[in-house]
C-alpha cells in the first residue's frame, strides 16, 4: 500500500523521544484541566452564596421519581469505560506512532478487498505524516472517552459520551481494524470477529439510549438475543467448509487456526503464555476437526440459548460463555495487547460484557434511584427541554452545584479536545511533520563561511554562476542523473519544497550539480528533468559542465562521486547546502531521502522550506 | 423475544455468515496473472564481433533486492581469456544489452530500473577498456536482448525499440531520438496486416543499413520481419519451411554480422514449440534457412551467435549450435552447472560461461568436442545492497 508506511524505524530514538514528549506535554495541560475544574467547583461551593447554589432556573413542579442506572447499562458503561482508558494508555506504547499504520493497519488491511486498502490506505497515509499528533490524539481521546463514561451514570452527559464513543468507535473500526476484517477470507469468531471496535460502538449507541428506554423491554431484546443471533451465524460460517478451519494440517501447513495461532506465538511476551500457545497450535494441528467441531457446537448452543430468553437456561450457559471466551481470549488471540504494538484486548471482553449485560437486562427490573431526581430528568421534553437544561448549565450556581462526577467528565470531554484538535489541525495541513526527516538524518548543522564559486551549465545549456544567484537563497544539492533510488527521491523533495514556498519561489533558487563521473552530459540533466517532471518548475537549476569543472565543484563543497565496479551506481555523498543572499553556506543538511515514502518526502520538503524561510527572514 | 421472530433472526444470521463464506472462498479464487503474448527472452547472451566475443550475464543475487548485477565480459580476438568489462557509471539491475556494429564499436545500454525511467548509454571502441557516455535513449529499453542495434558501416545510426514497442532512431552523436514507427502503426501496414502483427521483439539493421523490426505474428506461418524502405515498410523475412507453414512465429533475435543478418525463430508454442535459424544476404528477402530444432516444451535460456553468423541455443540445459552451410543442428556435450550461455569463437571452441552468485567459471569446449574442460575463474567484485 503506497503512502501507508512513513518508512521510519517504529523505534526510532528521535521519533520515540519527540512522541514522548509530546505526551508528557500533553498529560500536563490534561492534568492542570482536571485541577483547575477541581479548584473552580470547589471555590464556588465554598464562596458562592448559598442561594445561588440552590437556584433552579428551572421550575421543577413535582420532583418525579426516577430510575437509578440499570445494571445491564452500568456493565457497558463501567466496562467499556475502563477498556477505553486501556487502549489510551496502550496508544502511549513508544512504537506506536510511527508503528501503528505499517505495522497494524497494514497488515490487517492486506487480505482485504481493494477499496478497503484504498481507504484505510488514506488513513493510514494522513497517520503517517503527522505521527506525533496522531499518535496522541488516539491516546488522549481514548482516555477521554474512557473517564466520561466512568464519570457520567446519567443524563446528557452520560447519553452523550456513548454516542461519542460510537463515533470513535466506527472511526477505529473501519480505519484503525478494515472493517474488523469482515470483507477479508478467514472471518472468524475465534479471531475476534466482528472487530473489537465495533462492538465499542454498539456498547456506546445501548449507552445512549433515552432514559426513557432503560424502563422498556427493548434491552432484554436486543442484548442477549442480538448475541445469540451473531453467535449462530459464525457457528454457521465456522462450520462452512473449505475454509481451513476442520483441518489442523493441510498438505503438511499448519490449518487457518492453528497458522493463526502460530504466528502469534513469536510476539514479545512472557514465555509461559507463548508456550501456552504453541501447545494449543500444536494440538489444534493434531486434532484440527475436533477443536473446530467444539468450536462450531459451543457456539451454536451459546447462541440458540440465549435466544431462548430463559433465564435458569442462560445462567450455567452464560458461565460456560465466560470460560470459552476467556480461553479464546489467551489461546487463540493472545490477549492483543502485548507485543509493543498492540492496541487494545480484542473482542472476547467485550463480548463477555454483552452477555453479562444482557442476561442482567433480562433479570433484572429497573429500580427506582433513591437519590433526588436531577433537573434534567425532569426538565421539559425536545427542544425546550435542551434549552432550560443549557440554561441550567450556564447559571451562575450550575458548577458549584454539580455533582463531583458531573465535573470529571466535563474534564474529561476536555481531555478528548486536548488530543483532537492538534491532530485536527495538523491534519488540516498536507505537509508531513519534518520529524521523520530529522530521524532519518538529524538535525541541520550550522554553518557560516563564503560559498565555494563555481560556474557551470544549466539544462538549458545557458552558463549558470553562483555569483549570478547572489541576493536569493540557494538550496544546493548533488544528484547523479541516472541513479535509480535516492537521487529522483530527493528531486521531488526540491520539487515538493518549490511548491510549499509559493510567494518565497522567487527568492529561493533549487539547484542541483550533477554528481556522476561518466553520466553528466547535458542529456543526461535534461533527461532527468524529465523524468522528475521538474521541467516546468521555475527556479530549478540542474546544472553540469566538463568533468574537470564538476571534479572542482565537488572537491570544493566536499563531494565524493565514485564510480563502482560491476554495474554498482555511482557512489556520492546526499548533503544539500542551504546558502543566504550574501552567498555564505549556513547550513549543511544530511540529505539521505531514507524510505523515500510519500510522508518522508513530504517531510525533507518542508525541511527545505524551512530553512530557505529561515534565511530569508534572517536577512 | 418471539419464537417466530427468534427464527427469522437466526436465518437472517445464518443467511449473513453464508453470504460471508462465500465472499472469503471467492477472495482466494481472484488471484491470478494474465499470460505474456511474445515468449519472454532471456538477455543472457554472447555476441561475437571484430573486436571479440561479447557476454552479457546477470550474477549476484535476488533480483527482488535488486541485488543482480549485469555484467559485461569480452574475450578479445585472438585470446581465449575472458576480461571483466562492465560499463561504469550506471546499476544496471534492470539489465543491459550490448549492440555491436561491423567495426571495433560497442555500445551498452543500461534497462532502467526501481525509479530510473529512461535508457542511459555507453559506448567503448577499444574493447571495453575506456568507455564513454552517450545521450540517453528517453524512454525505457525493451527487455529484450535485441532491443538495440548499430547500424552497420560508418554512420553508426542506433535503433532502439523500447518498453512501449515503439521503435526510435538516431546517431551517436545527436541527442534527439525519432520514432519509426510503433506496433501499432506498423501493424496497420499491408505488411503488418498479412502478418497479422501483435508485438514487436527485436530491432536490427540489414548489412545494407536499411532499418529492420520484427516481432510475432497472429497469422500461421509468416515470419515478421520489415525492412524500412525509405519510410515503407515492408515484408522482409524469409519464407517459414512448409513443415512449420502451420505455426505462428516470433522473430527472438535479430543480428547483423559481417555481410548477412542472422534472426533466430520460434516456430509454435508449447511442446510443438521449434527454433530455427534464418540468415539474409545483404539486400532483404534472401534468407537462408536452417533445419528446425526441436525443444519440447523447454524455454529459450540464451541464445548467442559467433562470428561467422553462427548461432547457439540454449533450451533445457541442453545447447545446439549451428551454422549457415550445417544441415542439422549440432548437441554440445552437456553443460556444465551454472551455464548461462554459451560463447562461440571465430573458429576455435565454444566456451560454457557458468555463473554462480559473482564467480564466473569458463568451460572450454574439449578438442573433439566430447567434453568441458574448466580453464578460467573469475570472481567479480559486485557490491551487494549498492541499489537499495
Amino acid at each position: 500500500m503506497p503512502g501507508m508506511n512513513s518508512g521510519i524505524n517504529v523505534s526510532d530514538p528521535t521519533v520515540v523521544a519527540a512522541f514522548r514528549s509530546a505526551l508528557l506535554h500533553q498529560g500536563l495541560i490534561a492534568l492542570l484541566i482536571f485541577v483547575v475544574l477541581g479548584l473552580a467547583w470547589l471555590s464556588l461551593r465554598e464562596f458562592l452564596p448559598a442561594a445561588w447554589r440552590s437556584a433552579k432556573t428551572v421550575p421543577d413542579p413535582a420532583p418525579a421519581p426516577v430510575l437509578a442506572e440499570p445494571s445491564w447499562r452500568q456493565v457497558l458503561r463501567v466496562g467499556f469505560g475502563i477498556i477505553w482508558i486501556f487502549d489510551g494508555i496502550l496508544q502511549a506504547q513508544p512504537k506506536m506512532a510511527v508503528g501503528l499504520p505499517s505495522q497494524v493497519i497494514e497488515p490487517v488491511a492486506a487480505t482485504s478487498p481493494h477499496w478497503v486498502q484504498e481507504l484505510v490506505n488514506w488513513a493510514g497515509t494522513s497517520w503517517s505524516y503527522h505521527p506525533m499528533q496522531a499518535g496522541a490524539a488516539a491516546v488522549w481521546i481514548q482516555i477521554g472517552i474512557g473517564i466520561w463514561l466512568l464519570t457520567a451514570p446519567r443524563g446528557p452527559l452520560s447519553r452523550l459520551a456513548g454516542l461519542v464513543t460510537v463515533g470513535w468507535g466506527l472511526v477505529v473500526w473501519v480505519f484503525g481494524e478494515s472493517f474488523g476484517g469482515i470483507f477479508a477470507p478467514g472471518l472468524t469468531w475465534l479471531f475476534g470477529a466482528p472487530g473489537a471496535a465495533l462492538l465499542y460502538a454498539v456498547a456506546g449507541a445501548l449507552i445512549a439510549l433515552p432514559e426513557s428506554a432503560w424502563r422498556s423491554r427493548l434491552p432484554s431484546r436486543l442484548l442477549l438475543p442480538g448475541v445469540g443471533v451473531f453467535l449462530i451465524g459464525m457457528a454457521v460460517l465456522q462450520a462452512w467448509p473449505g475454509r481451513g478451519f476442520w483441518q489442523g494440517t493441510a498438505h503438511g501447513k499448519p490449518g487457518t487456526l492453528a497458522s493463526m495461532t502460530a504466528s502469534m506465538a513469536p510476539t514479545p511476551q512472557p514465555h509461559l503464555l507463548s508456550s501456552w500457545i504453541t501447545a494449543f497450535t500444536g494440538f489444534d494441528e493434531a486434532h484440527g476437526f475436533a477443536v473446530n467441531l467444539f468450536a462450531v457446537i459451543a457456539l451454536a448452543i451459546v447462541g440458540v440459548t440465549f435466544l431462548s430468553g430463559r433465564p435458569r437456561l442462560i445462567r450455567p450457559v452464560l458461565i460456560a460463555f465466560v470460560v470459552l471466551s476467556l480461553a479464546d481470549w489467551v489461546l487463540i488471540e493472545d490477549f492483543g495487547f502485548f507485543g509493543g504494538l498492540g492496541t487494545d484486548p480484542n473482542s472476547m471482553i467485550p463480548f463477555i460484557l454483552f452477555a453479562t449485560a444482557g442476561y442482567l437486562a433480562l433479570v433484572a427490573a429497573p429500580e427506582p434511584a433513591a437519590e433526588p431526581a436531577a433537573a434534567a430528568a425532569t426538565a421539559p421534553a425536545g427542544l425546550a427541554g435542551w434549552r432550560s437544561r443549557l440554561r441550567a448549565a450556564l447559571a451562575p450556581g450550575a458548577l458549584a452545584s454539580a455533582r463531583l462526577d458531573s465535573v470529571a467528565a466535563v474534564g474529561a470531554i476536555g481531555v478528548i479536545i486536548l488530543g483532537a484538535v492538534p491532530m485536527a489541525a495538523a491534519q488540516a495541513s498536507p505537509v508531513a511533520d519534518t520529524i521523520l526527516a530529522q530521524s532519518v538524518d538529524g538535525s541541520n548543522a550550522p554553518l557560516d563561511f563564503a560559498a565555494p564559486a563555481f560556474q557551470l551549465t544549466d539544462q538549458h545549456g545557458r552558463q549558470v554562476s553562483l555569483a549570478s544567484l547572489h541576493g536569493k537563497v540557494v538550496l544546493l544539492t548533488f544528484l547523479d542523473p541516472v541513479c535509480t533510488s535516492d537521487c529522483p527521491l530527493i528531486a521531488q523533495e526540491f520539487k515538493q519544497a518549490g511548491q510549499l514556498l509559493k510567494a518565497d519561489t522567487q527568492r529561493v533558487e533549487l539547484v542541483a550539480i550533477v554528481a556522476n563521473p561518466v553520466d553528466y552530459q547535458l542529456g543526461y540533466t535534461q533527461a532527468f528533468d524529465q523524468q522528475e517532471g521538474l521541467t516546468g518548475v521555475r527556479n530549478w537549476l540542474y546544472l553540469t559542465g566538463s568533468l574537470s569543472a564538476l571534479q572542482r565543484v565537488w572537491r570544493d563543497y566536499g563531494i565524493v562521486a565514485d564510480v563502482e565496479p560491476a554495474g554498482a551506481m555511482v557512489g556520492h555523498t546526499e548533503a544539500t547546502f542551504a546558502i543566504d543572499q550574501n552567498g555564505d553556506v549556513r547550513y549543511e543538511m544530511g540529505f539521505d531521502p531514507g524510505p523515500g515514502t510519500a510522508a518522508t518526502v513530504s517531510s525533507f520538503a518542508a525541511e527545505l522550506r524551512d530553512t530557505a524561510q529561515q534565511l530569508l527572514s534572517s536577512s | 423475544m418471539t419464537r417466530p421472530v427468534a427464527v427469522g433472526v437466526t436465518c437472517a444470521a445464518v443467511g449473513a455468515a453464508v453470504l460471508a463464506g462465500g465472499c472469503g472462498s471467492v477472495a482466494r479464487q481472484q488471484q491470478g496473472y494474465s499470460s505474456r503474448v511474445v515468449p519472454a527472452i532471456s538477455m543472457q547472451t554472447s555476441l561475437g564481433s571484430a573486436a571479440g566475443t561479447w557476454a552479457t550475464l546477470v550474477m549476484g543475487g535476488s533480483a527482488a533486492q535488486y541485488n543482480n548485477f549485469w555484467q559485461l565480459f569480452v574475450r578479445p580476438a585472438g585470446t581465449s581469456t575472458w576480461k571483466l568489462v562492465t560499463p561504469p557509471g550506471t546499476a544496471d539491475n534492470g539489465g543491459l544489452v550490448l549492440a555491436v556494429g561491423s567495426g571495433p564499436t560497442a555500445i551498452g545500454a543500461f534497462r532502467p530500473s526501481q525509479l530510473l525511467t529512461f535508457t542511459p548509454l555507453i559506448q567503448t571502441s577499444d574493447g571495453g577498456h575506456a568507455w564513454s557516455a552517450l545521450s540517453p535513449l528517453d524512454a525505457a529499453l525493451a527487455s529484450t536482448p535485441a532491443a538495440l542495434a548499430v547500424e552497420p558501416g560508418s554512420s553508426g545510426h542506433l535503433l532502439a525499440l523500447t518498453s512501449s514497442s515503439t521503435a526510435e532512431q538516431t546517431s551517436p552523436a545527436a541527442a534527439k531520438w525519432t520514432a519509426l514507427a510503433t506496433v501499432r502503426t506498423l501493424a496497420a501496414t499491408p505488411a503488418g496486416r498479412q502478418c497479422g502483427l501483435r508485438a514487436l521483439s527485436a530491432a536490427g539493421y540489414l548489412p545494407s543499413g536499411v532499418p529492420l523490426l520484427a516481432g510475432e505474428c497472429s497469422h500461421p506461418g509468416i515470419a515478421g520481419i520489415f525492412a524500412d524502405h525509405g519510410g515503407s515498410w515492408q515484408a522482409a523475412g524469409p519464407a517459414v519451411p512448409p513443415s512449420l507453414a502451420g505455426q505462428d512465429v516470433t522473430v527472438l533475435r535479430l543480428l547483423t554480422a559481417g555481410n548477412e543478418t542472422v534472426a533466430l525463430l520460434q516456430a509454435g508454442n508449447g511442446h510443438d514449440a521449434s527454433l530455427f535459424a534464418a540468415w539474409s544476404g545483404p539486400a532483404a528477402g534472401q534468407w537462408t534457412i536452417s533445419p528446425a530444432l526441436g525443444v519440447r516444451g523447454a524455454a529459450l535460456t540464451s541464445a548467442s551467435f559467433g562470428p561467422a553468423g553462427s548461432v547457439a541455443a540454449i533450451t533445457g540445459g541442453t545447447a545446439a549450435v549451428i551454422t549457415r552451410s550445417a544441415r542439422s543442428w549440432q548437441y554440445l556435450p552437456a553443460l556444465p552447472p551454472g551455464t548461462a550461455t554459451v560463447a562461440l569463437g571465430t573458429a576455435g571452441p565454444a566456451d560454457a560461461l557458468a555463473v554462480h552468485g559473482s564467480r564466473l567459471t569458463v568451460w572450454q569446449l574439449a578438442t573433439g568436442g566430447q567434453g568441458w574442460t574448466r580453464v578460467q575463474v573469475v570472481n567479480v567484485p559486485i557490491e551487494y545492497g549498492s541499489s537499495d
